[in-house]
């Protein structure tokens, strides 16, 4: 018994060392599949100031929409199937519901809505599910999963009339819902009007940023994911100290120290100066995938630095982290992955999940 | 730890895929602490005391000595993120919890958030404040 | 049916001062351990080892001390016995330290277990004894002791006679 206290719950961390030029290189799956993303972070060693382009591209990351008691029978209403999930990329998230006691819905890009919802909703509601996978053997938790898209859910069909009449006259179920849409030839705000007759906020993305002087780095080298003693950080040595560089963590501290004995990893070297600049909000994988190209860019002229990091953080509380993988809560939810880009189109890519939660693609 | 580690051997050694299970060998904890009455200082060598002692009543000495960190402290907020090894994990959390005063001052410890990975304490989803 | 499954402790409170035991008694060997066991694992050790912590049997002439615990957590209180050095009673102290003989999940074995160690000890009193008395002494509670090896009292009673007499 005191052994089991002792252990803790499972997490992984994925790491992948590839280039961005490959044909199979899986990047884009990695950001397009992660679809809801709370907050982007990226760090840009020796640089003071950021370029021109890359200020422009944070700036037009888009608005998100705040929508409040939003009716799940609105999506599957064919008005706004065909509106937006047809015709672009439509992403909603419930706000404020934690997936661990509340129920949770989200609507997917690929046009599926996705119910997490307690037994004793699921047993009213009248629609069919799987039981969670992370519930255990007395299943307290529901899984709904509904294709918007699907060829048999046209209007009228007796699919479509059995959902329409559990979203709507059985069980209406209501959430605060924060929505963003992607569409390449339709403005988004006009459409956003939809939703004018419910009470609806814009928002724009948070973005702060700020300039670290004297940085004690870890040295790396784009070919050695696993580290070499002595001579380059391995790429979770790497994953840890970043989270110390944006929770402002000291690392200059001595073995004896009292309060802490935390160090950065060896070999280091000192980083006169480096840019950290934060958005956070309901960030859409387009834009994510838009900002990593820039990065891309940003090595163009030759540089300082050897490589920028880029971190994104899923919402905890989704009830998917990549693709349709279910997604929970158990002591946090986190799912998170981080870009290392290297000068030379080199990057090295770390999916991490907690314990409710399947291994990243 | 278990580490599986494939190459793709017709992209000759430019892909690389590593899944590693329970890789960290640390728990990151974000807490705050909190007072009834308001004017109460404390600095982050006063904080760690106090953690301590709260490990000591609950574990006694061989709960006292188990290391930790406490990599940042907000003197004005009381928060902070602590370091503790993961076999130590249920046993801090447990004396943190169980924890009610500090020199006769009524308080308690709230914990925010907790994770293996450090950063993924930079972002708290859950603290996503929009009016 | 199922059972709650315990440890027993056999120990040997080493003494160098022939006073102290004349104080050890059950309930002052159950303060000690409690006292020690909430010092090495606080509040929450010695709440896990309470449910079924008992001194069992107590020798103050051989200092043999026979203690239950919870299986599940005896090694809690195992753990926490080397950082007891002295028994404490009416302001007196005496430093001591506890040998932990056997541990078994019967008190059966631990009898058992206890007469093979006594009859040794008798044998070892023997090779070191001096005078002639004393060694008829010993030879008489040795024979006594293999006549009746199953009758823990009288086994017992024996042993603490001869070492009465020293």
């Amino acid at each position: 018994m005191l052994r089991e206290w002792e252990r803790c719950p499972r997490h992984l961390l994925v790491s992948e060392r590839s280039n961005f030029q490959l044909e199979r290189s899986r990047h884009g799956v990695a950001v397009r599949g992660h679809p809801f993303n709370y907050r982007v972070s990226f760090l840009i060693p020796e640089c003071g100031a950021l370029p021109v382009k890359l200020k422009s591209v944070i700036k037009n990351f888009g608005k998100y929409y705040l929508v409040k008691d939003l009716p799940l029978h609105e999506f599957v209403n064919h008005d706004f199937i065909n509106i937006f999930i047809k015709k672009g990329a439509f992403y909603a998230l419930s706000y404020n519901t934690k997936i661990d006691q509340d129920n949770t819905a989200a609507v997917l890009p690929t046009g599926k809505l996705i119910l997490s919802v307690d037994k004793d909703t699921y047993e009213e509601l009248g629609l069919q599910g799987q039981p969670s996978r992370y519930s255990g053997k007395k299943v307290m938790r529901y899984i709904v999963t509904i294709d918007l898209t699907d060829a048999s859910f046209l209007p009228d069909t007796k699919k479509h009339k059995r959902v329409l009449w559990a979203l709507k006259e059985n069980m209406p179920l209501k959430f605060d819902f924060l929505l963003a849409w992607h569409s390449t030839d339709v403005e988004v705000s006009t459409a956003m009007s939809y939703f004018s007759k419910l009470k609806m906020k814009e928002y724009e993305p948070n973005i702060t940023s700020s300039i670290l002087r004297d940085l004690h780095c870890p040295v790396l080298q784009n070919s050695e994911l696993q580290g070499k003693p002595e001579e380059s950080c391995s790429a979770h040595e790497l994953f840890d100290w970043l989270g110390a560089v944006y929770n402002n963590v000291d690392c200059n501290n001595h073995s004896y120290s009292f309060i802490s004995t935390y160090c950065c990893p060896q070999p280091s070297a000192v980083l006169s100066q480096a840019y950290m600049c934060t958005v956070t909000g309901f960030i859409l994988p387009e834009k994510i995938h838009h900002l990593m190209d820039h990065l891309c860019q940003y090595f163009d002229e030759p540089k300082l630095a050897q490589w920028v990091s880029l971190t994104v953080h899923g919402f905890a509380d989704s009830p998917v982290s990549w693709k349709e993988s279910e997604h929970g809560f158990h002591k946090s939810g986190e799912n998170l992955y981080n870009f290392v880009i290297f000068n030379n189109q080199d990057y090295w890519l770390q999916m991490a999940v907690g314990t409710n939660d399947d291994c990243p693609p | 730890m278990i580490k599986v580690s494939k190459e793709k051997s017709h992209e000759v050694a430019t892909y690389e895929r590593q899944v590693q299970k329970n890789v960290s060998e640390y728990h990151y904890m974000k807490i705050r602490l909190e007072f009834q009455e308001k004017g109460v200082h404390l600095n982050a060598p006063h904080f760690k005391q106090l953690i301590l002692s709260a490990l000591r009543d609950l574990h006694g000495e061989v709960g006292a000595a188990l290391p930790f960190d406490i990599l940042t402290f907000d003197e004005k907020s009381f928060s902070a993120i602590l370091r503790i090894s993961n076999r130590g994990l249920v046993k801090l959390w447990s004396a943190l919890t169980l924890l009610g005063s500090y020199q006769n001052h009524k308080c308690a410890f709230r914990v925010l958030q907790t994770s293996p990975f450090l950063l993924a304490l930079a972002g708290n989803s859950r603290e996503l404040a929009l009016d | 049916m199922v059972r709650f499954k315990s440890r027993y402790l056999l120990c040997e409170i080493v003494v160098d001062d022939p006073l102290c035991r004349q104080i050890i008694s059950q309930g002052l060997v159950h303060s000690t351990l409690k006292e020690a066991l909430i010092r090495a694992h606080g509040d929450f050790g010695f709440a896990c080892c309470s449910v079924s912590f008992a001194v069992k049997y107590v020798n103050a002439y051989t200092g043999i001390v026979l203690i239950r615990c919870r299986k599940a957590f005896y090694q809690l209180f195992w753990s926490s016995l080397p950082f007891i050095t002295c028994l404490e009673s009416r302001g007196q102290r005496f430093p001591c330290f506890f040998n932990t003989l056997h541990v078994s999940g019967t008190i059966r074995t631990c009898q058992k277990y206890l007469i093979q160690y006594n009859q040794k000890q008798l044998l070892r009193l023997l090779q070191n004894s001096t005078s002639d008395v004393e060694r008829k002494l010993i030879e008489r509670s040795i024979r006594s002791s293999l006549e009746d090896v199953d009758d823990e009292e009288d086994g017992q009673r024996s042993s603490e006679d001869e070492l009465e007499h020293q």
